[in-house]
Parts: C-alpha cells; structure tokens; sequence
C-alpha cells in the first residue's frame, strides 16, 4: 500500500490530552473573555434590537408613548403565537396597536411592523424594519410615499394593489416597476391583519391576557 | 530583534502593493465582493478584519514556541474565532445598523483566508513587532484593495461616496454596480487593471520601487 | 401543507435565487480555483454538499439544544445547577467557534470517508479537500440557521435547515459545474493578457449572476402554484 502523505491531522505520540493542553487552556481563557464580553455588551445589543422597534412606534401609532408600550402575546387564528406591541399614550390610554408582520418579497425576507387604531378597524402606518428588494426599484418600499399609501386604509377586507390610481378604499397603488414587491407588502399586511384582528380585538375586549416579559 | 525572516519594515510595506491581498493573493475574495457596494460598509469591514488580523498575529506570535504542528491551526481557528465573536459583538452594540448591514460578512471573518494565512506564514514564526507590522501592512493594503471597489460600485451605483451626493441627481445610477453582477464584473475588471499597469508600467517609480522592495524581501527572507 | 410550500421555498431560495456564489458570494475560492474541469468541478460540488448538510445537521441540533437563548439543555443544566428558572441562558456567543469546530470536524470526517472509499476521487481533489473547511458557504449555511433560530416563536425546524443545507450544496454544485464548462471553453479564446485567470472569469462570473437574478420571483410562483394545486 502505498505511503498516504503526511496530513497535519496524524494521530499524535503523546496521546491527544497532552498534546491537547495548549488548546484546552485557550478554550477555557477565550471562553472566559467571551463571557465577559457577553455580559458587558448584551445589555446594549439588546437595547439596540428593541429600539429598532420601538422607535418607529410613535410614528405609526399617533399619539403612543414609547415608555409605556407593552408587548403582548397573542395566538392568532393560525394557532400559533405572536408578539404584538400594546401601544398607550403618555396618558395611560391604549392608543392602537403595532403587528410586527413578515413574509416573503421579491428577493428575500420583509420584515413590517404594522400599526393600526385600538379597534383594529383601520391601518395607521406602516414601517419597513428588513429588506432585500432590488435597490432603486423594490427598496421603494422603504420609502415614506409608498408606507404612507397603507395610512387609513380599512381592514375588514384584504387590501389589492392595483397599477393605477386607487379606487376603492381597499385598493392600494403599487410602486411602477415593482409590482412584486408592492403585492408582497399587501399580502403581509393582509396576512397578519386577518391573522391577528380577531384575537387582538378580544384581547382588548377581554381586559388584557397574560402580559409577555421577554 | 529577529533577523530570521523579513523585518517588520518589510513586512508592513509588503502587505500594501507587492502582495496586496485583493489584488495579487487574490485571499478574502467573500468581503470584497458583498459589502462594497458603498464605501462605509467596505471600511467598516476592514476596520473589523485589521482588528481581528492583527489580534490575531499578536496572540499567535506570543504563542508560537508552544504550537504542535499538527494542532496548529486549530489554535488560529479558535484565536480567530474569538476576535471575530469580540469584534462582531461590539459592532451590534456601537454600529447597530452597520452591523445589521454587514450582517453574516463579519462572522465570516473567521474564514477569511487573509487572516488564517498571515499566522501561518508569519505571526507562527517571527516576533510580535513584526506580526504586528504584518497585521497593520495586509490591513492596509485590503482596505486599499475594498476602497477601490467601493468607490467604483458607490459612484456609478448611487452617484454618492460616503453617502455624499459627487454625482448630479441627473445621473441615473447604474443599479446593476450595487448588485452582484456588479461586484464581480468590478473586481474583474480592477483586476485586470492593475495586471496591466504592472505589466506594462516597470520603469515607472512607484513600480520600480515596489519591484525592488518585492525582491529586496526575496533576498532577504528564509521562508 | 403550508410547511412542505415552505420548505420547498427554502430549497429553492438557497440553490437558485439566492444562489450561495452568485448572490451571496460565499465559496468564491474554490468556485475559482477548482473550476477548471467539469468532472472535477462537480466532484468538489457533491463534497461540499455533502460537507453543508452534515455541518447544518450538527450546528443546528447544536444550536437547537444548547447555544440559543432558553435552550432546553443548558436551561435544564441550570436549573439543576441552582440557578433561578426565570433565567434565560444564552450561550449564543459561543456560537462562531461551536460552528467552525463542527465544521472543521465535518471535513475531516468527509475527508476520511472519502479517502477509504473513492481513493481516485480524493488523489484528484488533493490539497482542495481540507480547504473546504475555510470555504465560507459552509460557516455562512450555519449562520444562516442560526439567524432563523433566534426568534423562540419562529424557530426552524430540522427539515428547513436539512432543506437550506442541501439547497445550499446544489447551487454551489450548479454554479461551479457551469463555470468549469464556459472555462473549459475560454480556454480555447482570445482573452486579453491582463484578463487572463482570474479577470476574465470574474466577468463571465458577473454574467452568470445576471442571468441567475431571472430567477428572482420564482419562489412566489411556486407557493402559488402548490397553494392552489394542494386546495
């Protein structure tokens, strides 16, 4: 048989613990660092990733008070559970509410929240936390033109995106040269509004469930 | 001071042209072709790797009479491993939204085969003065490397450098700069560019010059 | 039904539209340096699929058990420690190095496997086949994973990592075995003398991710066309 050719992977003469020491030693001082790293800096990542939610709240709910938002868990009329964000005014009253919403674009992932008024009757703003869509052309929807066309729009039916200007209520004009993307962002909104109205509006009803601490 | 391989000196103008990392070793293709679509990305990448690479060569030149040959580069892996967790945690706590836009790039660090290269062929073998002129030379020259790309795809792409508006707003942006195609025809073409002007430039100064220095180090290096 | 429409998304995502060279530019060295060769080209294509899916496999039973937040392991250890229930623990900052362990581990196993039962196979890949470790589609499959884990009331399951894996691993099979048949042909060209190598394959690597961008949309269709087919 012939000599296989010296791989730096041989098994080693001393057995693996005693050649193994350097690393181990590393693993258990790299560890240690990690840690301290860890418990140094989450607070602050942390932080930032709730921000990225809660900053856009008092744009899409007027009148909300970042401080004293809330986040609730709901199970929707899929079965499963979701996070929505409670959102009450400086003066202690529940103002409306923000869906966080996601699904599939042209590209990649959305990633939405939704705000909408405290019966759920109607849609209050809209906002793009992610997205990967053609730049220049899908990634209009980023844009505060394109969000604001969900402003008002009701939610008792599915919304349509249409090419034109809209004529009905539930119509909403998609961006010209990213049809895609704009029927993407409706089917989202659609998605988790009838998802989430139902269960939302008897929460309300009902006084409050258990209150998320995440 | 070691005299067993090139000096510091040497090493650091190494990094920069004659052995560019973009450029002439063509290591690290992954950063360059996904985050320098505009400049600020690009240079916080860099910033992110010269961290990691020069960390890492000091960690392992402190190490290096301890390496076995045979578990060696698992001690670069888990060095490098480190840095990268380290770097890319204080990204997401001090550069939120540039971190969220690099996204999986800086975990990516830990294969760039920049980093993993320099420990082998350097920071394993000469002291820690010059793993670190090695670290801060490769990172120089890999930012040269991403800052040119950046600029090309940044200004024809969106007509802006660093986010501020160079081109006219009349200037329609050549969207194909920001999306894939557009890195790999740049770099491809980048590529070619500085072939040619190494082929057909020699006498020019700064080429002879880095010529000289390339076979100055040639002389003088055992590796 | 709404699970297998989107599993199928994920595959198809992962191999076509977002395919792992051509989109996301993971894989370039061996997508250039291997890529002479169709024959050999697809080899290293299988390997790393090979490599992704046993890799994915690990790192999210990893990932799932014990480094995401509120594991069920290492909550279970804690608690059993004396540590207070309400504690969520998070190991995922060790997540990177966990990752590039099983990695490295992976294709060294890949790599005995491959050794004791294709013996022609493993002589040709030659110094190729330990650099898979440093091939970023496999460490960027992982993270992808991992990304989808973080959120506890969406966490993927085994058959979407398993499905993002292997989609991963045929894209990168597809792409690579395309570029080693047009190499194959350039090599026969006039290509300008600075261009020549890695120049002129980037731009025809250019080329291909404009042509692969047609596939953007087609995961829609397909969840469209399996809704109304499965109602």
């Amino acid at each position: 048989m012939a000599e296989t050719p010296k791989s730096p992977r041989r098994r080693p003469r001393g057995g693996y613990i005693g050649e193994a020491w350097l690393v181990i030693l590393l693993a258990i001082l790299y560890g240690g660092a990690l840690a301290a790293v860890q418990t140094s800096l989450s607070g602050r990542i942390e932080q930032n990733k709730r921000d990225q939610t809660y900053d856009a709240i008092p744009q899409l709910v007027p009148g909300a008070d970042k401080a004293k938002t809330q986040q609730r868990l709901v199970t929707g009329e899929d079965g499963k559970e979701s996070l929505v964000y409670e959102a009450i005014g400086a003066d202690g009253a529940l103002k409306g509410w923000v869906i966080p919403a996601s699904g599939q674009g042209f590209s990649d992932r959305i990633d939405l929240v939704i705000g909408v008024n405290a019966s759920v009757s109607q849609i209050t703003g809209l906002y793009v936390l992610e997205q990967k869509e053609t730049p220049g052309l899908g990634d209009y929807i980023r844009s505060e033109s394109f969000r604001d066309r969900f402003r008002g729009k009701p939610t008792d039916r599915p919304l349509v995106v249409v090419k034109s200007e809209p004529a009905d209520p539930h119509e909403v004009r998609a961006i010209s040269g990213a049809t895609i993307s704009s029927e993407s962002v409706a089917a989202i909104v659609n998605q988790a509004i009838g998802n989430l109205k139902g269960p939302i509006g008897r929460l309300a009803a009902g006084g409050g469930a258990a209150a998320a601490t995440r | 001071m070691e005299r067993d391989g090139p000096t510091a000196l040497e090493r650091f103008l190494n990094g920069i042209l004659p052995e560019n990392p973009t450029y002439r070793q063509l290591l690290g293709m992954c950063p360059t072709l996904a985050v320098t679509g505009a400049m600020q990305p690009a240079l916080t990448m860099v910033g992110a790797t010269a961290f990691v690479l020069i960390a890492s060569n000091v960690m392992t030149s402190l190490l290096r009479g301890l390496l076995k040959p045979h578990l060696r580069i698992l001690v670069f892996t888990l060095t490098i491993a480190t840095f990268v967790t380290i770097a890319d945690r204080f990204l997401a706590a001090y550069m939120y939204s540039m971190s969220k836009q690099l996204g999986p790039y800086v975990p990516l660090i830990i294969v760039n085969c920049i980093i993993i290269s320099r420990a082998e062929i350097c920071a394993s073998k000469q002291g820690v003065g010059v793993a670190v002129a090695d670290g801060v030379g490769m990172s120089l020259g890999f930012g040269l490397g991403l800052a040119s790309i950046a600029t090309v795809r940044e200004i024809l792409g969106s007509g802006t450098w660093f986010g501020l508006r160079v081109l006219p707003t009349s200037w329609v942006g050549w969207g194909i700069m920001v999306l894939p195609p557009g890195a790999f025809v740049t770099l491809g073409m980048l590529i070619g560019a500085v072939e040619w002007a190494s082929r057909v430039q020699p006498h020019t100064g700064i080429w002879r010059t880095a010529r000289s220095l390339w076979s100055w180090r040639r002389l003088a290096s055992s590796s | 039904m709404e699970t297998l429409s989107q599993l199928i998304i994920i595959f198809i995502g992962a191999a076509l539209i977002n395919n792992y060279v051509l989109h996301y530019f993971v894989g370039i060295c061996p997508f250039l340096g291997v890529s002479r060769r169709v024959e050999t080209a697809v080899g290293m294509g299988f390997a790393v699929t090979f490599v992704i899916t046993v890799a994915a496999l690990l790192n999210w039973t990893l990932t799932f058990f014990i480094l995401r937040p509120s594991a069920p392991l290492t909550q279970w250890v804690w608690r059993a420690a004396g540590g207070s229930p309400s504690h969520s623990v998070d190991l995922s900052v060790l997540s990177y190095i966990v990752f590039i362990f099983v990695i490295a581990s992976s294709v060294q196993f890949v790599e005995l496997y491959v050794r004791k039962f294709f013996p022609p196979l493993y002589r040709s890949f030659g110094v190729y086949l330990p650099l898979i470790t440093t091939n970023c589609a496999i460490l960027f499959a992982s993270l992808e994973i991992l990304k989808h884990m973080q959120d506890p009331l969406k966490v993927w399951g085994i058959g979407e990592a398993l499905m993002l894996a292997v989609g991963a691993g045929l894209g990168f099979t597809l792409a690579i075995a395309l570029m080693a048949g047009i190499r194959e042909e350039l090599d026969l060209c006039d290509v300008p003398a600075p261009l020549k190598g890695a120049g002129v394959a980037l731009i025809v690597a250019g080329i291909m991710a404009m042509a692969f961008m047609g596939f953007a949309g087609v995961d829609k269709g397909v969840e469209t066309a399996l809704a109304s087919f499965l109602r």
